[in-house]
C-alpha cells in the first residue's frame, strides 16, 4: 500500500477526501475477516473481526486490501532502524510494536517527556498512527502505549496506573482473557489484590508472571535487534546535508572524536559502521572492515571514501539529518615505535590498508588469498579465501605432484578422435574448435572421486595426462571413465594449462 | 657517478633472466622498477605467458630480501577464458608458497586499473602482475605511463600481461613477446629421458626496447637454480649439432666432417 501510494500517503491532505475508506482483510479460521481499518471505516462503524462479505454488502465503496504480513514486518524493521536514533537498544514487541530501552539516553533529548513528544511527533510526520508510552518496565510501557496518555509513568506508580485498565493491558492470550471475563474479572484491579495461589491454580502461572513483569517484581529482558556498538559518535544536524563532501568532512570530525575514545581504551577499530539517517526516515548503513586495528581519522576517512565511491550516487534525497559513526568491533592496538630516519610505516601496514581499501570499494571477494585444502580432486585442492591480513599458513606444501599453473573454472570437453586403447593418451584432440596434435604425453595419473565425502557412487575415475602439442603448449587433459566400461564411451576434458 | 633519468636516480638495478646472452641483448636485463609488458599472441598460450612472468617474479622475489608477496590482478574475463592461477602448480613449478600470492579478481577493467595503480605505488609487494585480455582503450599511453611512474617510484617490477593482443603503443620501456616452446626432457640419473616433458621452455622475443637489440631466444626454466637457461635451438650457427669426427692427433687440421657419400658410376 505504502509502495503504491508513496511514503506519506496518509499525510497528503488534498486527496484525502477522495480516498475511499480502507479495510485490510486477512484469512482467519477459513473466513476473510477484517484485520485492520482506517479512521474513515471506523467512522462507518466497522470494526476488527467482521466478515469481509458483510462489509461488501453493507458498504460497496470500501476498498479492501489483502494483508501482507511480510511487508508489515519489513516496514516495522525499517522503523526499528529509524528508532536507532534514540537508543541502540531496539527490540520488536510482537508484530506491531517496538521496545526502546532508553536507559541513559533520555537526557540527550531533553528529558523523558520531551523525548516521548519528539518520538510521537516525528512518527506522525512520517505518516504513522503511532501510540507511545514510557515506563520503567517493558510490560507497563506496553500497556501505557496502548491504554494511557503519552505521559511517562513514574517508577512506583505502576500499580496505580494499571488498576483501572482492562486485562488486555497485561499482554494475555485471548483464551485466558475470555476465561477471566467469564468469572467476572475484567480489570487489572480485580486481580491485583486477589489472593495469588487460587489465581495461579486456576489460570496458570502466565497470568501472574505478566502481572509481576508489568509491576517490576520480575525482571524482563528485552533482546535488542542489532548488536550494540561499544563506541559511537553522532551528529544531529540542524540543516540536513546532501553533498558527499560534507558527509566526508563530518566523518573526519567524528573519527577524530572516536580516536580519543579509542586511545583511552587502548584499542583500535576493526570494523566501523556509518549510519546515515535521512530526513524521510530511511536509514542507510555502510560498514567497512579493517584488517588491522586503526584509529587515524585520515585512514578511517580513506576507507569510507572508497565505500562511498563504490556506492556512486548517494541517494541523499532531502538530505541526512543525523549521522552516526560507530565502532562495531575493536581490538587491542599495539602502538609502534616509529622510525626516526625513514618516518614511514611498515610495508605490512601498507598492505593491510591497501587490502582494506580494495575490499571497501570492490567488495570482500575482490582480493583473495589462496589456501591449500587436503583433497585429491584438483578443483577442491585450493580454496580462495578473502584476504584478511593474516597469512593463513600451516598447509602442507611439500611433496606436491605436478600440477598446472592455471586451472580452468570448469573442465572443458575436448573431442578426441584417436587415443591409445585401453588407457593411453590421445593422439590428437580438438579444443575450442582447434585441432592439437600431441607430440609428447606423460601419464596417466588416476584420480578417483572422493567417495568418503558422499555423493554419487558411480562417478567414474579420471585419468590425467600431461600432453604437449607440436608448438610446445602443455595441457592437462583427462579421460572421464574407461574404455570398454559398462558406463559407455569415456569423454575427454581439458582441465588446466601448464607453464 | 649517478645517472639521473627524468629526475630519478637510475642505479644499475636490473632484473636479469639468468641466460647470459639474452640478458646482454636486453642491455643487462630488464629494468627493475618499471612497467614491463609481456605479450602472448593467443589465449591458448596463456599458460606459457603466465609461467614466464611468474618465473621473472620469482627472480625478483629472490632479489628482494624480505620475500614480500606477489599481487596478481586479473580481469574476470581472463579467468573465464584461461583459468585462474592454481596454487599447487605454482608451488611445484616455481616454489611459490600459497601465502606468497594474493589474487585480485576484478570484474571491470576500470576497477582493475585502479587497483593496479594503487598496488604499483606500494613497496610492500615484490612484484605486481596485471593481466588483461585483448585490447582496450582504457589502457592507453596515459594509463600505462601512470603505472610506469608509480613502479619507478616504488622500485618494484610491474608486469603487464596482455593475452591475445597485438602490440599497441604503451609507456613500457621493454616489451617481450612470449610463446611456448617444446619443453626440455627430464633428467634421470644424468641421462635424459626421451619422450618425457621436463622443465618448461619459452620462446621469448624482444618486441621493443630502448636499449636492446632485437633478439629471440628459447629459455628453459630451471627451478633448482631459479634461473633461465638458454637452449641453443635458435642461436644461429653458433653451435654444432650431432657428432663430429675426432681430432686426429698428429695432423694439423681438423678432420673434415663426414658428408654424404654418393656412389657414382665410374666413367670408363
Amino acid at each position: 500500500m505504502r509502495t503504491r501510494l508513496g511514503r506519506n500517503w496518509r499525510c497528503a491532505r488534498s486527496p484525502d477526501a477522495l480516498r475511499p475508506p480502507l479495510v485490510i482483510s486477512h484469512r482467519d479460521s477459513n473466513a476473510q475477516r477484517v484485520a485492520a481499518i482506517c479512521e474513515q471505516s471506523a467512522a462507518l462503524g466497522l470494526r476488527r473481526g467482521l466478515g469481509i462479505a458483510d462489509i461488501r454488502a453493507m458498504y460497496p465503496q470500501v476498498e479492501i486490501v489483502e494483508a501482507e504480513p511480510d511487508a508489515d514486518r519489513r516496514l516495522l524493521t525499517s522503523l526499528a532502524d529509524w528508532c536507532d536514533r534514540y537508543t541502540p537498544l531496539v527490540a520488536f514487541a510482537g508484530s506491531d510494536g517496538l521496545f526502546l530501552d532508553i536507559t541513559g539516553c533520555a537526557h540527550l533529548f531533553g528529558g523523558e517527556q520531551a523525548m516521548l513528544d519528539d518520538l510521537g511527533r516525528r512518527l506522525t510526520e512520517q505518516g504513522f498512527c503511532a501510540r507511545v508510552g514510557l515506563a520503567s518496565t517493558p510490560g507497563m510501557a506496553w500497556a501505557a502505549a496502548r491504554f494511557l496518555k503519552p505521559v511517562p509513568v513514574a517508577p512506583g506508580d505502576e500499580a496505580e496506573a494499571l488498576s483501572p485498565l482492562p486485562l488486555a493491558a497485561l499482554r494475555l492470550e485471548p483464551a485466558l482473557r475470555t476465561s477471566l471475563k467469564s468469572v467476572g474479572l475484567r480489570t487489572v484491579e480485580a486481580i491485583l489484590h486477589a489472593p495469588r495461589p487460587p489465581l495461579a491454580r486456576r489460570f496458570g502461572a502466565g497470568l501472574l508472571l505478566r502481572l509481576d513483569q508489568a509491576l517490576g517484581a520480575v525482571d524482563e529482558a528485552v533482546s535488542p535487534r542489532l548488536p550494540v556498538a561499544p563506541i559511537s559518535v553522532e551528529r544531529h544536524l540542524a540543516e540536513p546535508v546532501v553533498q558527499g563532501e560534507e558527509v566526508e568532512r563530518l566523518i573526519f570530525i567524528m573519527a577524530g572524536t572516536l580516536q580519543e575514545d579509542l586511545v583511552r581504551r587502548g584499542e583500535g577499530a576493526r570494523s566501523l559502521q556509518l549510519s546515515l539517517f535521512r530526513v524521510d526516515g530511511v536509514v542507510k548503513r555502510l560498514v567497512v572492515g579493517a584488517s588491522r586495528p586503526l584509529r587515524e581519522p585520515a585512514l578511517v576517512l580513506k576507507l569510507f571514501r572508497e565505500r562511498l565511491t563504490a556506492l556512486g550516487e548517494m541517494e541523499a534525497g532531502c538530505g541526512f539529518e543525523l549521522i552516526r559513526l560507530s565502532v562495531m568491533a575493536a581490538a587491542r592496538f599495539e602502538p609502534e615505535q616509529s622510525d626516526m630516519v625513514a618516518g614511514s610505516r611498515s610495508d605490512d601496514a601498507d598492505l593491510a590498508l591497501f587490502a582494506d581499501r580494495i575490499r571497501a570499494r570492490l567488495g570482500n571477494e575482490a582480493i583473495l588469498a589462496m589456501t591449500l585444502v587436503e583433497s585429491h580432486l584438483p578443483e577442491r585442492a585450493v580454496a580462495n579465501m578473502p584476504f584478511t591480513g593474516q597469512s593463513i599458513s600451516a598447509s602442507p606444501e611439500t611433496a606436491m605432484r605436478e600440477r598446472p599453473i592455471r586451472l580452468l573454472p570448469h573442465p572443458e570437453p575436448v573431442d578426441v578422435a584417436m587415443a591409445e586403447i585401453p588407457e593411453g593418451p590421445p593422439r590428437n584432440f580438438r579444443w575450442r574448435r582447434v585441432l592439437y596434435r600431441v607430440a609428447r604425453a606423460e601419464g596417466p595419473e588416476r584420480i578417483a572421486p572422493e567417495w568418503w565425502l558422499g555423493g554419487e557412487d558411480d562417478e567414474p575415475t579420471r585419468d590425467y595426462f600431461r600432453v604437449e602439442d607440436e608448438d610446445g603448449r602443455r595441457f592437462w587433459i583427462y579421460r572421464h571413465g574407461l574404455y570398454g566400461a559398462p558406463t559407455g564411451t569415456p569423454r575427454w576434458f581439458l582441465h588446466g594449462l601448464f607453464a | 657517478m649517478l645517472l639521473r633519468r627524468s629526475g630519478l636516480p637510475s642505479s644499475a638495478q636490473t632484473l636479469t633472466t639468468g641466460a647470459a646472452r639474452f640478458d646482454a641483448a636486453l642491455g643487462g636485463g630488464l629494468p627493475l622498477g618499471a612497467l614491463t609488458e609481456i605479450h602472448g599472441r593467443q589465449t591458448r598460450d596463456a599458460g606459457a605467458v603466465a609461467g614466464f612472468t611468474l618465473a621473472l617474479c620469482v627472480r625478483a622475489r629472490k632479489a628482494d630480501s624480505r620475500e614480500s608477496p606477489l599481487l596478481w590482478i586479473t580481469c574476470s574475463e581472463v579467468i573465464a577464458e584461461a583459468g585462474r592461477p592454481y596454487a599447487p602448480g605454482l608451488i611445484h613449478r616455481f616454489g611459490l608458497s600459497a601465502s606468497s600470492i594474493l589474487l585480485a579478481d576484478i570484474h571491470r577493467l576500470e576497477d582493475a586499473l585502479w587497483v593496479a595503480e594503487e598496488a604499483a605505488s606500494l613497496s610492500g609487494f615484490s612484484a605486481v602482475i596485471l593481466e588483461i585480455r585483448g585490447h582496450s582503450r582504457k589502457l592507453d599511453l596515459t594509463a600505462t605511463r601512470r603505472l610506469h611512474r608509480r613502479a619507478q617510484n616504488a622500485a618494484r617490477p610491474f608486469f603487464l600481461l596482455r593475452q591475445a593482443g597485438l602490440p599497441e603503443p604503451t609507456a613500457a620501456p621493454v616489451r617481450l613477446i612470449v610463446s611456448p616452446a617444446p619443453a626440455g626432457e627430464r633428467r634421470v640419473l644424468s641421462r635424459f629421458l626421451t619422450g618425457s616433458i621436463g622443465p618448461p621452455a619459452f620462446l621469448a622475443e624482444i618486441g621493443r626496447s630502448r636499449s636492446a637489440i632485437p633478439a629471440k631466444a628459447v629459455l628453459e626454466w630451471n627451478q633448482d637454480e631459479c634461473a633461465f637457461h638458454e637452449r641453443p635451438d635458435l642461436a644461429d650457427g653458433a653451435q654444432d649439432f650431432g657428432a663430429v669426427a675426432a681430432l686426429s692427433g698428429e695432423r694439423p687440421h681438423f678432420a673434415h666432417p663426414v658428408g654424404a657419400q654418393l656412389a657414382l658410376r665410374k666413367i670408363a
